[in-house]
């Protein structure tokens, strides 16, 4: 990493500090669900972008994320437990959802994780006795960490960076490992890492079960930060933002994901004076967007300078 | 000493017999050419070996173990490497990057390997494969950007880099221009000399197949036609009537 990059990593996380400054309780409020998504986009990123594998099934792990810890606060667990227990619960199903992957690849496995993600919808919406059904969860209360309450907006939204910055420093160094290399190398090349002695089914089955459990710490987020967990918040076309999100903010780009979260969770919010036309002209947005960057907004540097 | 015993190796698509019975043995640090016309069935015969597809039936010994059916990670794992007809390079990993990814595997457990440096410690390894290849110039570029030329020798010297006790070349000189085929054959004879391994090498290219082999194996219609010297393959009748014509 070159010294201005640094610096600007640097600088942008002090001014995702200072934001609350700024901001009011709706915006707080955006903002956390911002991170929330970065989180669990993150995870995404590195199924996807990093390993190759397609998965429209990340709003299902929001979802467990999201119901363990909903489940787990109102049961007066403290929330220091709650998040290793939701990430550990979501690595767990992952390493499951891994298995299909190992046989399918592209849209086949596409549809196999969009199944995946209609069958824990369904048992969001079912299971009464553990969800509360179409209802859901109410009343998730804010956390409590190390004696501090985080339960004002600017509170909360500053634990929730917090965890972000460590989520983001651990995947750093996970992809700076010989890991990081060995998912590149799985998802430019299978038949090949195989033959160099790539282990591609143990590296199938982490890229799954890594990125799941990033979007179980974001469902942990997700449930104190909403105070209502309802099935209506993990469906598929939830977890089809998520892959738009790691899409244009360019897949397989560390930045990609907090890029993308920005146009998916805040560009709608910012249309929102457009009224009926806001979703057109966000779908036109996004098309002209692909046409133009299919690499994604983070291309966009080298696109220009090739100019 | 024999490193790789093959026995009554067969495998058929549907009616066509792509192998059909070929026996041969390589020894430890042996140079074995194998030639023969397009669809004889040699690049069948390397992913029986190999485990890439299944053989119909047949055996494989490497050391004097049965290794039939092995899976190709498995057979990496014992030190049998590989090169591809087609170019099989990590497109999107630096050329250094791509050396180490050959290489990593090898080194420590998956655990340790998690909390490591980035270049597993073979920083180093890879520096000498990228001098001894001349790569040094592309080095730090994305593998997949580079000429055909230079993917190919990335790709070869990925093969050697965890310094393999066999390696099965595809055609390592299809695409390449003579300068480099000429810097390919000595890089190989010095690997061989240095590093004791055994080669097994496909190639049309006979001038390089009789300067780099001590021994060669012609395959036609999926048998073996004549298995000898460079110099009394290339003198048998059944080869010059079949492959090489006069």
């Amino acid at each position: 990493m070159k010294p201005w990059q640094a610096g600007l990593i640097v600088l942008a996380a002090v001014a995702l500090w200072l934001a609350p400054l700024g901001l009011r309780n709706a915006g707080l409020y955006l903002a956390a669900l911002w991170v929330v998504n970065v989180i669990a986009g993150m995870g995404l990123n590195l199924t996807v972008g990093y390993a190759g594998q397609i998965s429209l099934g990340q709003a299902a792990f929001l979802g467990i994320g999201a119901y363990t810890a909903g489940i787990m606060a109102k049961a007066g667990v403290p929330y220091a437990l709650i998040v290793p227990a939701s990430a550990s619960l979501c690595f767990a199903v992952g390493l499951g959802l891994g298995f299909p992957a190992l046989r399918l690849q592209h849209h086949y496995l596409a549809f196999a994780t969009l199944g995946f993600n209609m069958l824990c919808y369904l048992v969001f919406r079912n299971e009464e006795w553990l969800t509360g059904g179409t209802f859901g969860l109410n009343g998730v209360p804010r956390p409590e960490l190390l004696g501090m309450r985080f339960g004002r907006g600017a509170e909360f939204f500053h634990l929730s960076l917090v965890i972000l910055f460590v989520m983001a420093a651990l995947m750093a160094l996970l992809l700076r490992s010989p890991w990081g290399r060995a998912f590149a190398a799985l998802r430019d090349n299978p038949i090949r890492a195989e033959s160099v002695g790539i282990n591609t089914t143990f590296y199938t089955l982490m890229a799954f079960a890594i990125g799941a459990a990033y979007a179980g710490v974001a469902g942990a987020l997700f449930a104190p930060l909403v105070g209502l967990v309802e099935p209506a918040s993990f469906t598929a076309s939830i977890s089809l933002s998520m892959l738009l999100m790691v899409v244009v903010g360019g897949s397989g780009r560390f930045f990609g994901p907090a890029i993308g979260a920005v146009v998916v969770v805040l560009l709608p919010e910012w249309l929102r004076f457009a009224a009926d036309w806001y979703l057109a002209i966000f779908g036109f947005a996004i098309v002209v967007m692909m046409v133009w960057l299919p690499g994604g907004l983070l291309s966009l540097p080298a696109r220009l300078a090739r100019r | 000493m024999t490193l790789l015993a093959v026995t009554g190796m067969r495998k058929s698509y549907g009616a066509i017999r792509a192998v059909d019975g070929v026996s041969f043995a390589v020894d430890a640090g042996e140079i074995l050419g194998v030639i023969g016309p397009n669809g004889s069935g040699k690049t069948t015969l390397f992913n029986a070996i190999l485990g890439q597809v299944r053989p119909d039936s047949g055996q494989v010994q490497l050391d004097g173990q049965d290794v039939t059916r092995l899976a190709p990670l498995q057979l990496a794992r014992r030190g049998v490497g590989r090169t591809f007809q087609t170019l099989q390079v990590f497109g999107k990993l630096s050329v250094r990057d791509n050396l180490i990814a050959a290489g990593q595997e090898f080194v420590g457990t998956p655990g340790r390997r998690l909390f490591t440096r980035g270049d597993a410690g073979l920083g180093g390894r890879a520096d000498d494969m990228i001098a001894r290849f001349n790569l040094g110039h592309v080095a730090g570029l994305e593998a997949g950007s580079l000429s055909y030329g230079q993917q190919k020798l990335v790709d070869i010297a990925m093969a050697f880099m965890p310094s393999p006790r066999l390696v099965l070349l595809d055609e390592p000189c299809a695409g390449v221009n003579p300068a480099l085929v000429e810097a390919l054959l000595e890089l190989l004879v010095r690997l061989n000399h240095e590093q004791g391994g055994s080669f097994i090498v496909i190639e049309h290219n006979m001038d390089f197949v009789m300067r780099l082999c001590s021994r060669v194996l012609c395959m036609a219609q999926g048998a073996v036609l004549a298995m000898g010297s460079p110099a009394a393959v290339r003198a048998d009748p059944a080869v010059l009537e079949a492959y090489l014509g006069d």
